[in-house]
């Protein structure tokens, strides 16, 4: 009888999942795995962030684009939903291309994974930090950029390209250093 | 360099790890199931590219049948020794 699947809930991994990953059960992904395309994804997701981040600036595109209401409309979704989507998937081969360690829990790794587990959140906190002050910069710099208000460009997109970047940023920065995974 | 490279920055530790496997005819992936860890660890240490901690190199040693200080030194094994 095959044990029970154990979730860690505050990881958002299970127990089969991770050790699925760890082995080289899925073959199929295998290509992921070298450093070569774990940085090109790490590259892609980047660049996904940053498109997401252009949501903010949409309503000024609009105006330059001289678009109608509904091809805006048309246009904002598609682009939201493709965006969005790509970014989620990015984020999923992400996880795999790194074997789920860095959202591991340490009972399911070895020493060696848990200690690179970690210094990658060391960098990733460093890295969010840099971000933080960048978006910070921005909002400074660029006043038309307005917080969460409903009128003009809304920088709320940049607060959910933070968001995709902190759940990613471990993952990525692990993807970026290790030779092998 | 942003993000350096991962690579074990401390005092090496040199080790006979891969010798004393292949004349047991082991593959790095017996000697991990053994150890309880990744294959892919054993094959850091082998590269001495990460250092063990002491609990995990008495469980390396005790399955290859070997003392710890006939495995890992802090100066370079002389081949064939």
């Amino acid at each position: 009888m095959s044990k029970k699947n154990k979730i860690y809930w505050f990881e958002g991994v299970t127990e089969k999942g991770v050790k699925s990953l760890l082995t080289d059960e899925n073959s199929k992904y295998r290509w992921l795995r070298s450093q070569r395309n774990r940085r090109i994804l790490v590259s892609v997701m980047t660049l996904g962030f940053v498109l997401v981040a252009m949501g903010s600036y949409w309503p000024t595109l609009k105006t330059n684009m001289n678009l109608s209401d509904g091809t805006a409309v048309v246009i904002y979704s598609v682009s939201a939903i493709f965006v969005i989507f790509a970014v989620l998937i990015g984020y999923l081969l992400l996880r795999i291309s790194v074997r789920g360690i860095a959202d591991a829990p340490n009972e399911l790794l070895d020493e060696r994974q848990i200690k690179i587990r970690d210094t990658s959140f060391r960098y990733a906190y460093y890295a969010l930090g840099y971000l933080t002050a960048a978006l910070l910069i921005l909002m400074i710099y660029a006043p038309e950029l307005k917080l969460f208000e409903p009128e003009g460009n809304d920088g709320s997109y940049l607060i959910i390209s933070m968001l995709f970047a902190c759940s990613s940023l471990p993952s990525m920065v692990l993807a970026w250093r290790e030779r092998d995974i | 360099m942003l993000f350096p490279m991962s690579r074990n920055p401390e005092e090496p530790v040199y080790n006979r790890i891969e010798e004393a496997r292949t004349s047991l005819g082991l593959t790095r992936q017996d000697l991990a199931d053994k150890v309880g860890v990744h294959y892919q660890t054993i094959g850091y240490l082998e590269r001495e590219e990460y250092s063990p901690s002491l609990v995990l190199a008495l469980r390396i040693a005790k399955a290859l049948n070997q003392e710890v200080s006939e495995l890992f030194s802090q100066t370079p094994f002389k081949k064939g020794k």
